[in-house]
Protein backbone atom coordinates (compact mmCIF):
# COMPACT_ATOMS: atom_id res chain seq x y z
CA UNK A 1 0.00 0.00 0.00
CA UNK A 2 1.46 3.94 -0.64
CA UNK A 3 1.91 5.34 2.26
CA UNK A 4 -0.27 8.40 2.37
CA UNK A 5 1.58 11.80 3.77
CA UNK A 6 0.18 14.81 5.41
CA UNK A 7 2.71 17.01 4.02
CA UNK A 8 5.84 17.25 1.87
CA UNK A 9 8.56 15.85 4.05
CA UNK A 10 11.13 18.31 2.11
CA UNK A 11 9.04 21.20 2.09
CA UNK A 12 6.04 21.98 4.13
CA UNK A 13 3.32 21.89 1.39
CA UNK A 14 0.15 20.02 2.62
CA UNK A 15 -1.63 17.25 0.80
CA UNK A 16 -4.56 19.49 0.69
CA UNK A 17 -2.11 21.66 -1.46
CA UNK A 18 -3.66 21.89 -4.81
CA UNK A 19 -2.24 19.70 -7.35
CA UNK A 20 0.00 18.37 -4.52
CA UNK A 21 1.19 14.70 -5.08
CA UNK A 22 3.43 12.65 -3.54
CA UNK A 23 6.57 9.85 -4.55
CA UNK A 24 7.02 6.88 -2.30
CA UNK A 25 9.71 9.01 -0.13
CA UNK A 26 6.68 11.66 0.75
CA UNK A 27 8.79 14.32 -1.59
CA UNK A 28 6.08 16.66 -3.40
CA UNK A 29 6.11 17.73 -7.26
CA UNK A 30 6.71 20.75 -6.19
CA UNK A 31 9.62 20.37 -5.19
CA UNK A 32 10.46 17.95 -8.29
CA UNK A 33 10.16 20.98 -10.35
CA UNK A 34 7.09 19.41 -11.84
CA UNK A 35 5.65 23.35 -11.84
CA UNK A 36 8.63 25.12 -12.81
CA UNK A 37 8.80 25.54 -16.18
CA UNK A 38 10.76 29.06 -16.55
CA UNK A 39 14.37 28.97 -15.10
CA UNK A 40 13.96 30.77 -12.09
CA UNK A 41 17.55 31.96 -11.52
CA UNK A 42 17.22 33.59 -15.37
CA UNK A 43 14.15 35.43 -15.13
CA UNK A 44 15.70 36.79 -11.63
CA UNK A 45 18.80 37.73 -13.15
CA UNK A 46 17.28 39.81 -16.18
CA UNK A 47 14.97 41.31 -13.29
CA UNK A 48 17.79 42.63 -11.67
CA UNK A 49 19.03 44.07 -14.61
CA UNK A 50 15.68 45.71 -15.66
CA UNK A 51 15.51 47.14 -12.24
CA UNK A 52 18.93 48.89 -12.42
CA UNK A 53 18.30 50.17 -16.17
CA UNK A 54 14.78 51.42 -15.60
CA UNK A 55 15.99 53.05 -12.14
CA UNK A 56 19.00 54.88 -14.14
CA UNK A 57 16.90 56.07 -17.01
CA UNK A 58 14.11 57.50 -14.54
CA UNK A 59 15.99 58.73 -11.48
CA UNK A 60 15.52 62.13 -10.09
CA UNK A 61 13.86 63.12 -13.08
CA UNK A 62 10.61 64.07 -11.10
CA UNK A 63 9.32 65.09 -7.43
CA UNK A 64 9.49 61.76 -6.26
CA UNK A 65 10.99 58.56 -8.10
CA UNK A 66 9.12 56.05 -6.19
CA UNK A 67 6.01 55.53 -3.53
CA UNK A 68 6.99 52.21 -1.52
CA UNK A 69 4.09 50.43 0.21
CA UNK A 70 5.43 50.57 3.29
CA UNK A 71 3.67 47.66 5.55
CA UNK A 72 6.01 48.77 8.21
CA UNK A 73 6.84 44.88 8.37
CA UNK A 74 10.56 43.71 8.30
CA UNK A 75 10.78 42.72 4.42
CA UNK A 76 8.95 46.25 3.15
CA UNK A 77 11.53 48.02 5.98
CA UNK A 78 14.38 46.32 4.18
CA UNK A 79 13.00 47.08 0.66
CA UNK A 80 12.92 50.84 2.09
CA UNK A 81 16.24 50.71 3.08
CA UNK A 82 17.55 49.12 -0.24
CA UNK A 83 15.36 52.26 -2.37
CA UNK A 84 16.94 54.80 -0.76
CA UNK A 85 20.77 53.12 0.51
CA UNK A 86 21.19 50.82 -2.50
CA UNK A 87 19.30 52.84 -6.01
CA UNK A 88 19.69 56.01 -4.38
CA UNK A 89 15.70 56.51 -5.16
CA UNK A 90 13.66 60.00 -3.20
CA UNK A 91 11.09 57.76 -2.19
CA UNK A 92 7.27 58.56 -0.61
CA UNK A 93 6.38 56.16 1.68
CA UNK A 94 3.01 55.08 1.50
CA UNK A 95 1.37 52.99 4.41
CA UNK A 96 -2.43 51.56 4.43
CA UNK A 97 -3.86 51.34 7.92
CA UNK A 98 -6.57 48.48 7.99
CA UNK A 99 -7.62 48.75 11.94
CA UNK A 100 -5.47 45.48 13.18
CA UNK A 101 -1.70 47.34 12.72
CA UNK A 102 0.33 46.35 15.77
CA UNK A 103 0.83 49.45 17.44
CA UNK A 104 4.79 48.31 17.03
CA UNK A 105 4.49 48.54 13.30
CA UNK A 106 3.46 52.27 13.60
CA UNK A 107 6.60 52.74 16.14
CA UNK A 108 8.66 51.57 13.42
CA UNK A 109 7.65 53.23 10.57
CA UNK A 110 8.04 56.48 12.39
CA UNK A 111 11.53 55.36 13.20
CA UNK A 112 12.45 53.85 9.88
CA UNK A 113 11.13 56.70 7.68
CA UNK A 114 13.23 59.26 10.24
CA UNK A 115 16.20 56.93 9.66
CA UNK A 116 16.06 56.83 6.22
CA UNK A 117 14.64 60.72 5.63
CA UNK A 118 11.81 59.49 3.76
CA UNK A 119 8.74 61.54 3.46
CA UNK A 120 5.41 59.21 4.78
CA UNK A 121 1.66 59.10 4.43
CA UNK A 122 -0.71 57.08 5.82
CA UNK A 123 -3.95 56.25 4.64
CA UNK A 124 -7.10 54.78 6.84
CA UNK A 125 -10.54 54.08 5.49
CA UNK A 126 -13.64 54.14 7.56
CA UNK A 127 -13.65 51.38 10.20
CA UNK A 128 -17.02 50.41 9.08
CA UNK A 129 -15.85 49.71 5.19
CA UNK A 130 -12.77 48.16 5.82
CA UNK A 131 -14.48 45.41 8.72
CA UNK A 132 -16.88 45.03 5.63
CA UNK A 133 -14.37 44.33 3.10
CA UNK A 134 -12.70 41.96 5.64
CA UNK A 135 -15.79 40.13 6.47
CA UNK A 136 -17.18 39.46 2.58
CA UNK A 137 -13.68 38.49 1.74
CA UNK A 138 -13.53 35.70 4.32
CA UNK A 139 -17.07 34.92 4.33
CA UNK A 140 -17.78 35.07 0.44
CA UNK A 141 -16.15 33.64 -2.88
CA UNK A 142 -14.97 36.87 -3.66
CA UNK A 143 -11.76 35.66 -5.77
CA UNK A 144 -10.56 33.16 -7.89
CA UNK A 145 -9.89 30.52 -5.71
CA UNK A 146 -6.89 29.87 -8.04
CA UNK A 147 -5.63 32.96 -7.07
CA UNK A 148 -5.51 32.23 -3.35
CA UNK A 149 -2.90 29.57 -3.36
CA UNK A 150 0.00 32.28 -1.83
CA UNK A 151 -2.28 34.24 -0.22
CA UNK A 152 -5.59 34.63 2.18
CA UNK A 153 -8.43 36.23 0.87
CA UNK A 154 -8.47 39.11 3.65
CA UNK A 155 -4.92 40.18 2.48
CA UNK A 156 -5.54 39.85 -0.64
CA UNK A 157 -8.37 42.76 -0.21
CA UNK A 158 -5.84 44.90 1.62
CA UNK A 159 -3.17 44.06 -0.74
CA UNK A 160 -5.58 45.31 -3.93
CA UNK A 161 -6.19 47.93 -1.65
CA UNK A 162 -2.44 49.15 -0.99
CA UNK A 163 -2.03 48.36 -5.51
CA UNK A 164 -4.64 50.86 -6.06
CA UNK A 165 -3.91 53.41 -3.31
CA UNK A 166 -0.07 53.66 -4.70
CA UNK A 167 -1.07 53.57 -8.05
CA UNK A 168 -3.64 56.75 -7.48
CA UNK A 169 -0.77 58.61 -5.44
CA UNK A 170 1.77 57.40 -8.44
CA UNK A 171 -0.48 58.80 -11.04
CA UNK A 172 -1.89 62.31 -9.34
CA UNK A 173 2.23 62.79 -8.05
CA UNK A 174 3.22 61.33 -11.51
CA UNK A 175 5.57 59.37 -9.64
CA UNK A 176 7.27 56.67 -12.20
CA UNK A 177 7.60 53.71 -9.58
CA UNK A 178 5.85 51.83 -7.49
CA UNK A 179 7.59 50.02 -5.00
CA UNK A 180 6.37 46.28 -3.10
CA UNK A 181 8.29 44.45 -0.55
CA UNK A 182 7.10 41.03 -1.52
CA UNK A 183 9.53 38.70 -1.37
CA UNK A 184 9.90 35.68 -4.29
CA UNK A 185 7.39 33.04 -3.07
CA UNK A 186 4.73 35.33 -1.86
CA UNK A 187 4.78 36.38 -6.09
CA UNK A 188 5.53 34.74 -8.95
CA UNK A 189 8.93 35.29 -10.63
CA UNK A 190 7.14 36.65 -13.60
CA UNK A 191 6.04 39.63 -11.50
CA UNK A 192 9.01 41.19 -10.18
CA UNK A 193 8.51 43.97 -12.28
CA UNK A 194 5.62 45.04 -14.16
CA UNK A 195 3.90 47.86 -16.00
CA UNK A 196 1.22 48.89 -14.15
CA UNK A 197 -1.25 49.21 -16.56
CA UNK A 198 -4.64 50.26 -15.22
CA UNK A 199 -6.97 50.06 -17.63
CA UNK A 200 -5.56 46.15 -19.05
CA UNK A 201 -5.84 45.22 -15.53
CA UNK A 202 -9.14 46.53 -15.11
CA UNK A 203 -11.32 43.68 -16.49
CA UNK A 204 -9.41 41.10 -14.97
CA UNK A 205 -10.51 42.54 -11.37
CA UNK A 206 -13.97 43.11 -12.31
CA UNK A 207 -15.27 39.45 -11.27
CA UNK A 208 -14.05 39.50 -7.99
CA UNK A 209 -14.76 43.51 -7.28
CA UNK A 210 -18.54 42.74 -8.43
CA UNK A 211 -18.64 39.90 -6.10
CA UNK A 212 -17.44 42.14 -3.32
CA UNK A 213 -19.47 45.55 -4.33
CA UNK A 214 -22.63 42.63 -3.99
CA UNK A 215 -21.49 41.68 -0.34
CA UNK A 216 -20.11 44.56 1.25
CA UNK A 217 -21.38 47.67 -0.82
CA UNK A 218 -20.92 50.20 -3.74
CA UNK A 219 -18.31 52.25 -1.38
CA UNK A 220 -15.60 49.04 -2.21
CA UNK A 221 -15.07 51.52 -5.46
CA UNK A 222 -13.73 54.42 -3.61
CA UNK A 223 -10.73 51.70 -2.48
CA UNK A 224 -10.57 49.57 -5.65
CA UNK A 225 -10.92 51.53 -8.27
CA UNK A 226 -9.68 54.02 -10.04
CA UNK A 227 -12.14 57.05 -11.50
CA UNK A 228 -11.48 57.66 -15.22
CA UNK A 229 -10.62 61.11 -15.22
CA UNK A 230 -7.39 60.46 -13.48
CA UNK A 231 -6.46 57.31 -15.54
CA UNK A 232 -7.64 59.31 -18.95
CA UNK A 233 -4.78 62.21 -18.00
CA UNK A 234 -2.11 59.57 -18.43
CA UNK A 235 -0.81 57.78 -21.46
CA UNK A 236 2.03 55.91 -19.17
CA UNK A 237 1.77 53.99 -16.18
CA UNK A 238 4.30 53.58 -13.24
CA UNK A 239 6.27 50.42 -12.98
CA UNK A 240 5.99 48.00 -9.99
CA UNK A 241 9.48 46.88 -9.07
CA UNK A 242 9.64 44.24 -6.34
CA UNK A 243 13.27 45.07 -5.21
CA UNK A 244 13.81 42.70 -2.73
CA UNK A 245 12.82 39.38 -5.19
CA UNK A 246 16.23 40.12 -6.77
CA UNK A 247 18.00 39.75 -3.30
CA UNK A 248 18.87 36.41 -2.18
CA UNK A 249 19.09 36.73 1.60
CA UNK A 250 17.84 34.31 4.79
CA UNK A 251 15.40 36.00 6.96
CA UNK A 252 18.51 36.34 9.59
CA UNK A 253 19.58 38.67 7.37
CA UNK A 254 16.99 41.22 6.74
CA UNK A 255 16.34 41.01 10.11
CA UNK A 256 20.01 41.99 11.16
CA UNK A 257 20.09 44.95 8.87
CA UNK A 258 16.20 45.91 9.72
CA UNK A 259 17.01 45.73 13.70
CA UNK A 260 20.46 48.33 12.47
CA UNK A 261 17.68 51.02 11.71
CA UNK A 262 15.67 50.68 14.80
CA UNK A 263 13.30 48.14 13.86
CA UNK A 264 11.89 46.70 16.31
CA UNK A 265 9.58 43.19 16.14
CA UNK A 266 6.21 43.60 17.23
CA UNK A 267 5.28 40.74 19.96
CA UNK A 268 1.37 41.05 19.47
CA UNK A 269 1.11 39.28 15.65
CA UNK A 270 1.91 35.69 14.75
CA UNK A 271 4.65 33.70 13.12
CA UNK A 272 3.92 34.68 9.64
CA UNK A 273 3.60 38.72 9.87
CA UNK A 274 5.26 41.09 11.26
CA UNK A 275 2.79 43.96 11.40
CA UNK A 276 -0.27 42.45 11.53
CA UNK A 277 -2.58 41.49 14.28
CA UNK A 278 -5.23 40.25 11.81
CA UNK A 279 -3.41 37.54 10.24
CA UNK A 280 -3.57 35.19 12.38
CA UNK A 281 -7.76 35.10 11.92
CA UNK A 282 -6.73 35.63 8.08
CA UNK A 283 -4.50 32.26 8.07
CA UNK A 284 -7.05 30.29 10.52
CA UNK A 285 -9.64 31.12 7.82
CA UNK A 286 -7.37 29.91 4.89
CA UNK A 287 -7.19 26.69 6.32
CA UNK A 288 -10.62 26.17 7.16
CA UNK A 289 -11.75 27.13 3.91
CA UNK A 290 -9.21 25.54 2.02
CA UNK A 291 -6.85 22.98 4.31
CA UNK A 292 -4.06 24.52 3.59
CA UNK A 293 -1.84 27.78 5.39
CA UNK A 294 -1.20 30.61 2.82
CA UNK A 295 2.00 31.00 3.84
CA UNK A 296 2.96 27.39 2.79
CA UNK A 297 4.31 28.20 -1.06
CA UNK A 298 6.03 31.39 0.25
CA UNK A 299 8.16 29.26 2.77
CA UNK A 300 8.64 25.96 0.99
CA UNK A 301 10.44 27.70 -1.71
CA UNK A 302 12.98 29.39 1.24
CA UNK A 303 13.67 26.08 2.27
CA UNK A 304 14.66 24.73 -1.39
CA UNK A 305 16.40 27.57 -1.99
CA UNK A 306 18.38 27.04 1.25
CA UNK A 307 16.98 30.37 3.17
CA UNK A 308 15.20 28.11 5.86
CA UNK A 309 14.77 25.29 6.98
CA UNK A 310 11.57 23.05 7.56
CA UNK A 311 11.88 23.11 11.45
CA UNK A 312 11.88 26.62 11.30
CA UNK A 313 9.32 27.06 8.53
CA UNK A 314 7.42 25.05 10.50
CA UNK A 315 7.56 26.74 13.60
CA UNK A 316 6.16 29.55 11.63
CA UNK A 317 2.79 28.63 10.42
CA UNK A 318 2.47 26.83 13.58
CA UNK A 319 2.90 30.25 15.56
CA UNK A 320 -1.09 31.11 15.50
CA UNK A 321 -2.21 31.96 18.27
CA UNK A 322 -5.58 31.90 19.31
CA UNK A 323 -6.16 34.45 21.48
CA UNK A 324 -5.06 36.77 18.60
CA UNK A 325 -7.82 34.98 16.36
CA UNK A 326 -10.28 35.33 18.90
CA UNK A 327 -9.68 39.06 19.44
CA UNK A 328 -9.64 39.77 15.66
CA UNK A 329 -13.03 38.20 15.96
CA UNK A 330 -14.39 40.40 18.65
CA UNK A 331 -13.36 43.46 16.89
CA UNK A 332 -15.22 42.20 13.37
CA UNK A 333 -18.14 41.30 15.42
CA UNK A 334 -17.84 37.56 14.51
CA UNK A 335 -18.96 34.57 16.55
CA UNK A 336 -17.47 30.99 16.76
CA UNK A 337 -20.38 29.30 15.24
CA UNK A 338 -19.57 31.42 11.81
CA UNK A 339 -16.58 29.71 11.26
CA UNK A 340 -18.16 26.58 10.60
CA UNK A 341 -19.31 27.71 7.13
CA UNK A 342 -15.86 28.32 5.48
CA UNK A 343 -15.00 24.79 4.58
CA UNK A 344 -18.05 25.31 2.27
CA UNK A 345 -17.59 28.66 0.57
CA UNK A 346 -16.03 27.47 -2.49
CA UNK A 347 -17.68 24.11 -2.98
CA UNK A 348 -20.80 25.92 -3.53
CA UNK B 1 5.96 28.35 -36.30
CA UNK B 2 2.27 29.08 -35.05
CA UNK B 3 1.65 25.75 -33.11
CA UNK B 4 4.97 25.45 -31.87
CA UNK B 5 4.46 29.08 -30.20
CA UNK B 6 1.05 28.15 -29.21
CA UNK B 7 2.39 24.32 -27.23
CA UNK B 8 5.16 26.66 -25.38
CA UNK B 9 2.24 29.01 -24.47
CA UNK B 10 0.18 26.27 -23.07
CA UNK B 11 2.65 24.21 -21.26
CA UNK B 12 3.49 27.61 -19.38
CA UNK B 13 -0.06 28.27 -18.27
CA UNK B 14 -0.40 24.59 -17.66
CA UNK B 15 2.54 24.44 -15.30
CA UNK B 16 2.47 28.01 -13.97
CA UNK B 17 -1.18 28.41 -13.13
CA UNK B 18 -1.79 24.27 -12.57
CA UNK B 19 -4.39 23.44 -15.09
CA UNK B 20 -4.36 20.56 -17.54
CA UNK B 21 -4.66 21.34 -21.15
CA UNK B 22 -7.95 20.34 -22.00
CA UNK B 23 -9.13 22.76 -19.06
CA UNK B 24 -7.77 25.42 -21.44
CA UNK B 25 -10.45 26.70 -24.24
CA UNK B 26 -8.04 28.67 -26.42
CA UNK B 27 -10.81 30.64 -27.75
CA UNK B 28 -11.94 31.76 -24.86
CA UNK B 29 -10.54 34.81 -22.65
CA UNK B 30 -8.03 32.92 -19.42
CA UNK B 31 -9.67 35.52 -17.25
CA UNK B 32 -13.25 34.78 -17.83
CA UNK B 33 -12.44 31.11 -17.27
CA UNK B 34 -11.39 30.97 -14.12
CA UNK B 35 -7.62 30.36 -15.00
CA UNK B 36 -5.41 33.21 -14.87
CA UNK B 37 -6.44 37.06 -12.63
CA UNK B 38 -4.98 40.23 -13.44
CA UNK B 39 -1.34 38.78 -11.54
CA UNK B 40 -1.90 35.99 -14.51
CA UNK B 41 -2.15 38.64 -16.96
CA UNK B 42 1.52 40.38 -16.32
CA UNK B 43 3.13 37.09 -16.21
CA UNK B 44 1.96 35.56 -19.33
CA UNK B 45 3.36 38.97 -20.68
CA UNK B 46 6.41 39.07 -18.97
CA UNK B 47 6.88 35.55 -20.26
CA UNK B 48 6.33 36.53 -24.13
CA UNK B 49 8.59 39.52 -23.49
CA UNK B 50 11.42 37.08 -21.77
CA UNK B 51 10.66 33.98 -23.81
CA UNK B 52 10.42 35.49 -27.49
CA UNK B 53 12.11 38.58 -26.73
CA UNK B 54 9.31 40.65 -27.87
CA UNK B 55 8.74 44.00 -26.28
CA UNK B 56 5.43 44.59 -25.13
CA UNK B 57 4.26 48.14 -25.27
CA UNK B 58 1.66 49.63 -23.49
CA UNK B 59 -0.75 50.31 -26.28
CA UNK B 60 -0.80 46.53 -27.03
CA UNK B 61 -1.92 45.63 -23.45
CA UNK B 62 -5.26 44.93 -24.24
CA UNK B 63 -8.30 42.13 -24.59
CA UNK B 64 -7.27 42.44 -28.58
CA UNK B 65 -3.90 40.89 -28.19
CA UNK B 66 -4.48 39.09 -24.73
CA UNK B 67 -7.83 38.20 -24.38
CA UNK B 68 -7.53 34.71 -25.19
CA UNK B 69 -4.62 31.83 -25.95
CA UNK B 70 -5.52 32.29 -29.96
CA UNK B 71 -5.15 35.80 -29.46
CA UNK B 72 -1.88 35.53 -27.61
CA UNK B 73 0.03 33.38 -29.92
CA UNK B 74 -1.41 35.87 -33.15
CA UNK B 75 0.00 38.63 -31.60
CA UNK B 76 3.59 37.04 -30.58
CA UNK B 77 3.75 35.95 -34.36
CA UNK B 78 3.09 39.39 -35.41
CA UNK B 79 5.64 40.86 -33.11
CA UNK B 80 8.42 38.19 -33.85
CA UNK B 81 8.19 38.71 -37.24
CA UNK B 82 8.50 42.75 -37.02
Amino acid sequence: MKPSFERCTKCILSASFPRIEFDENGVCNFCRNTFLFTAEDDVIEKAAKDIESLINEYRGKHEYDAVMCYSGGKDSTYTLMLAVQKYRLKVLSFTLDNGFMSQTAFDNISNVVDELGVDQITFRPSKKHMQAIIKASAFHPIYNAKSLTRISSVCNSCISIVNMMSLKIALEKNIPFILAGFTLGQIPVNSIIYKNNYQFLKESREAPLARLRDKAGKFIDDYFSIVDSLINEHTKYPSTLNLLCVEKLSEKQILEAVNSIGWVEPADVDGCSSNCRLNSFSNMVHEKTFGYNPYELELSRLIRKGLMTREEALEKIKDQPVEQQRAAMNELGIKEIDLDKLSQIYKK
Amino acid sequence: MQQDIQEQLLEFICRNFMVEKDEIDIEKSLVDTGIIDSIGLIEISTFIQNKFGIMVKEEQMNRENFGSVVKIVKFIEIEIKK
